[in-house]
């Protein structure tokens, strides 16, 4: 491999820019082609023979820097070798059609015209396959079709269920690995010699050495390259790729250092996993700790939304572009209970936008909950400050989602609380300057333990 | 309109004037044309902040739809967990081993010299760095472990010992800066230069109004509070567009200075006149595009709307007697702390995002121990208090509470030592600090310092991660809420911070 100078390494990264020449000048000549055909315009076919002189010129040129590129090693196997052949033989025949194209060769049987469009059809494909070959090795085989809306996907391992079927390597490393570093080091494109699609390639290493060292940070190449600081030459991934998050990057060093880079290890079974088992279980969306996911809802009806706010709420969306709103009704906006009504019914538009909704002091009854019971993504409810009773409370619990009621300065009382009892996530009720006492709180407390009930400081 | 003056104004009839006339034309036009298309382009780049200012009722559908919509700023990222915050900023530097930081073993320390090993080559402030001798001041204070959280606190702060299962105290803060103004300035914009907009004005960029009645930032200074002065550039807005800087609320009969009429005006012609200023407005900005004259209408229209908005959340008559006992006394006196800390409340309920409450006097050089308790007695109560008052309407579970200064204090004795005695100097190395409410764990203490409260030897916190986690908890990525100045991206935590996540719930 040394001997292959370096100039050649350099000409060779000039195989991508000029490999679109002979593309475009073939694909030229096909289009004049057909147009002179098509649309009966003869003097276009003056122009057909040089665009093929200059295709096949270029596609030469291209073969043999593409020779250059191919000789530093990065790229391998079968998929290199069909780029290598179908290019050789695209190269071959746009000068066999140029030929044909200035008469040099006659198929008399098949008359100039025939023989014309025949070779420059057969070529638009062998292009087309020498161009697929050469994507894949530049960007993976998967690339292409990853996002296909049609065909298979790609039989991915099961997401591990709990924490006890976390398999250190194959449910966190490799996935990072796979997401950031193998579009570009793996079996048909070894950037750097190196290929980190399995156990066995990663532990081979690239050109610069080692990608992992069991247990030593400083001498794994992968660890070092990602960690650099981002303007560093050597950093990895390269510029205009995304860097590894923190959260990924800590992962990986726990494998490589205290899991000692087992690829089989499971996370509870390795030594000091609880440094790590929280990024972990985060990162793979797990237990407590997975994310709180936002409800997938329809987007809000825009003229819906403009006539809320002229309606006097003041709508906020929670997440950018999720249709997920955090609604408020300015305190004393409503002056009477009919006007409350007439409101709502208008919310309740876009009752399945709404996440965190505040109607503090406006009027509110026991009517008026039937409606709000049907917001069923609601997870924070400020209902303070309004004339609502116990009876009102038992509609609520329809709302699955509901992690906080604040019931402050209602009419509320310990009748209530087996109602409470029924909400499915319930974790905090407020209920300051109601006829609730401290008495009811206690005998609350030994019914449940989930749902805290908050009592003010002061009467 | 001014145009057409001007021209009359230059327009002569010697020939020769006029030629020079036309040239004038000509540089004028070029002015304009490439001022007025820079500006354009500015303001189309600008226009994305704008959005929200400019729904009046008047707006069209599909701008109001565009503002709710929200901006090209592409914010929140993630689901907040806070919906308003209050920094309560003690201003001096209060001493961290006189009320949070318990470092028992100093007592046997008394007089002792601070070990070099400890001070680790730091280099010490004018003040006390040319001392012969740096004798280790064990605190004055009794501490005490409160709550199911054990959290200690000492006997300067009996009242926020009673709610430290709400707090969570950052006990391994660290700054870059050692005198006042660089920190506080570092504090709160993330430079110790001033200039960057205040981390209020970068929420009110990036999340906007909650409440078009009122500011979305307002900064209140208690008035029993003396010490090093504090700057309008600590809540100011920067290079972001104006309406995004604090507004001052004061303590006496103008909370705002020049908001109420001048006398023997009755206002009634005032929609008039704001409508016709906002027409010759519009008119400048065809003219020269400069987008703060947009910000300049947005404050006119803030500013009437707040003629009545903001004598409304002011008026604290309406407060039961029961909430003024527990702010403590003061809070009947208009501007003290206490009855900052009340106003707050009262903005918070009425939807201003960020509040910013600075208290001074933190600055114990001399009679720290006097100081340090004369300092608490005025901030404890009311801190205790909004905690509480925060919590018994429910407010504390999206309000976040932010409470300390600007750096620490020393373990060595500023000046002369004695038994009751001691000063502490700047220390920028090591503080405490606490968070309650809104998406931070309650009863928790992060972070560790040494046996001196010098150096953090444990989960240490930079300012930097501290503003990278407040933005977290709004839902703001730090490193994508960023501003284009003088061609370059700003950002609050600039290329620093790391959100910590071990403070979040």
């Amino acid at each position: 491999m040394n001997e292959v100078p370096d100039i050649v390494f350099f000409l060779g990264r000039f195989h991508p820019l000029i490999v679109h020449l002979p593309i475009g000048f073939i694909m030229f000549a096909f289009l004049l082609e057909i147009l002179s055909k098509w649309k009966n315009l003869k003097e276009l076919r003056a122009a057909i023979p040089y665009a093929l002189l200059f295709g096949a010129i270029t596609a030469a040129k291209a073969c043999l820097l593409g020779y250059m590129l191919a000789s530093s090693g990065e790229y391998d196997g079968p998929m290199l070798d069909g780029h290598f052949w179908f290019g050789i033989a695209t190269t071959t025949f746009t000068l066999i059609a140029w030929l044909i194209s200035i008469d040099k060769i006659k198929f008399i049987k098949l008359k100039g015209f025939k023989a014309n469009i025949a070779t420059l059809t057969f070529l638009v494909v062998l292009i087309s396959v020498t161009g697929h070959y050469g994507g894949n090795l530049t960007h993976g085989a998967d690339y292409l079709t990853k996002y296909a809306p049609f065909g298979e996907k790609p039989e991915k391992t099961a997401p591990p269920k709990t924490v006890n079927d976390v398999v250190l390597f194959d449910h966190v490393i490799y996935p990072i690995l796979e997401e950031k570093c193998m579009s570009c080091h793996n079996p048909s494109k070894k950037k750097g010699g190196l290929s980190l699609n399995n156990a066995e390639n990663i532990l081979k290493g690239g050109k610069k050495g080692l990608a992992i060292v069991p247990g030593d940070l400083k001498e794994s190449g992968v660890f070092h390259r990602v960690t650099l600081a981002h303007d560093d030459k050597e950093f990895m991934p390269p510029d205009g790729k995304t860097p590894l998050t923190e959260e990924e990057i800590s992962l990986l060093s726990f494998w490589i250092k205290s899991a000692k880079a087992d690829f089989t290890v499971k996370l509870v079974a390795s030594e000091e996993k609880d440094e790590i088992l929280k990024t972990a279980l985060a990162y793979l969306n797990l237990g407590e700790h997975a994310k709180e996911t936002l409800p997938t809802v329809q987007p809000a009806d825009s003229t819906a939304v403009v006539r809320l706010a002229n309606a006097g709420f003041t709508i906020r969306e929670l997440v950018y572009d999720s249709g997920i709103y955090d609604v408020v009704l300015p305190t004393k906006t409503s002056k009477t209970s009919e006007e409350t009504t007439k409101l709502l019914e208008q919310l309740a538009v876009i009752k399945d936008n709404v996440l965190w909704l505040s109607l503090q002091d406006n009027q509110v009854t026991d009517t008026h909950l039937k409606t709000i019971a049907q917001f069923k993504n609601l997870r924070q409810l400020y209902l303070n400050k309004n004339a609502i009773t116990d009876k009102g409370i038992e509609e609520l619990k329809a709302i699955e989602t509901l992690k906080s009621l604040n019931l402050y300065g209602t009419e509320v009382s310990k009748e209530s609380f087996a109602s409470l009892l029924n909400f499915k996530s319930l974790q905090n009720v407020y209920v300051w300057k109601t006829k609730v006492t401290d008495k009811d709180i206690e005998e609350f407390k030994q019914k449940n333990a989930t749902v805290k009930l908050h009592l003010g400081v002061t009467k | 309109m001014c145009n057409n003056h001007e021209h009359k104004k230059l327009r002569s009839n010697n020939r020769d004037l006029q030629e020079i006339e036309k040239q004038i034309d000509r540089r004028h036009f070029l002015k304009k044309t490439s001022l007025g298309l820079g500006a354009l382009a500015l303001s189309n780049l600008l226009g994305a902040e704008k959005l929200f200012a400019n729904v009046t009722p008047q707006s069209s559908p599909e701008e109001i739809l565009k503002a709710y919509n929200k901006n090209r700023l592409g914010l929140p990222h993630h689901l907040p967990k806070a919906k308003r915050v209050i920094y309560l900023f003690q201003s001096g530097g209060p001493s961290q081993m006189d009320l949070f930081d318990y470092k028992p073993k100093l007592t046997d320390m008394f007089g002792k010299e601070l070990p070099d090993s400890v001070i680790g080559g730091q280099r010490l402030t004018g003040m006390s760095g040319a001392q012969s001798t740096l004798p280790i001041a064990p605190s004055t204070f009794k501490f005490k472990q409160y709550g199911e959280s054990r959290a200690w606190v000492s006997d300067a702060m009996p009242y926020l010992s009673e709610v430290v299962d709400d707090l969570c105290f950052i006990k391994g803060m660290q700054t870059d800066q050692i005198n006042h103004t660089p920190a506080i300035t570092f504090m709160q914009t993330g430079n110790q230069l001033p200039g960057r907009p205040s981390i209020g004005s970068w929420l009110s960029y990036g999340l906007g109004s909650d409440n078009e009645n009122l500011p979305t930032f307002i900064s209140l200074v208690s008035k029993n509070g003396k010490g090093q002065p504090l700057n309008a550039s600590l809540w100011g807005n920067g290079f972001l567009p104006s309406e995004h800087q604090g507004v001052q609320f004061r303590s006496g009969k103008d909370p705002v200075l020049y908001l109420s009429d001048p006398e023997n005006y009755d206002g009634h012609d005032r929609r008039h006149m704001l409508d016709y200023l906002s027409h010759l407005n519009d008119l400048q900005t065809d003219s020269y595009g400069d987008p703060e004259i947009q910000a300049r209408m947005s404050q006119y229209e803030m500013a009437f709307k707040m003629q009545t908005s903001v004598p409304e959340v002011t008026d604290i008559s309406d407060e039961p007697d029961h909430i003024f006992e527990m702010y403590g006394k003061d809070s009947r006196d208009s501007g003290t702390y206490a009855a900052n800390c009340l106003m707050a409340r009262k903005l918070l309920e009425k939807g201003v995002k960020f509040v910013q409450l600075y208290h001074q006097g933190w600055d114990q050089h001399n009679y720290c121990p006097g100081g340090v308790k004369s300092q608490s007695r005025k901030t404890d109560q009311a801190t205790a208090a909004l905690i509480k008052d925060l919590k018994q309407r429910g407010m504390l579970e999206d309000t976040l509470v932010v409470w300390g200064g600007e750096f620490g204090r020393t373990v060595y004795s500023q000046g002369q030592l004695t038994e009751t005695n001691y000063g502490r100097d700047h220390h920028p190395k090591a503080f405490t600090m606490w968070m309650a409410g809104a998406g931070v764990k309650p009863g928790f203490s992060f972070g560790e310092t040494d046996d001196f409260s010098y150096n953090v030897v444990k989960d240490p916190v930079h300012v930097h991660d501290f503003h990278a986690t407040l933005l977290h908890l709004f839902g703001v990525d730090h490193e994508k809420l960023t501003f284009k100045h003088q061609g370059r991206r700003y950002r609050l935590t600039d290329v620093h911070g790391h959100v910590v996540k071990d403070l979040l719930t």
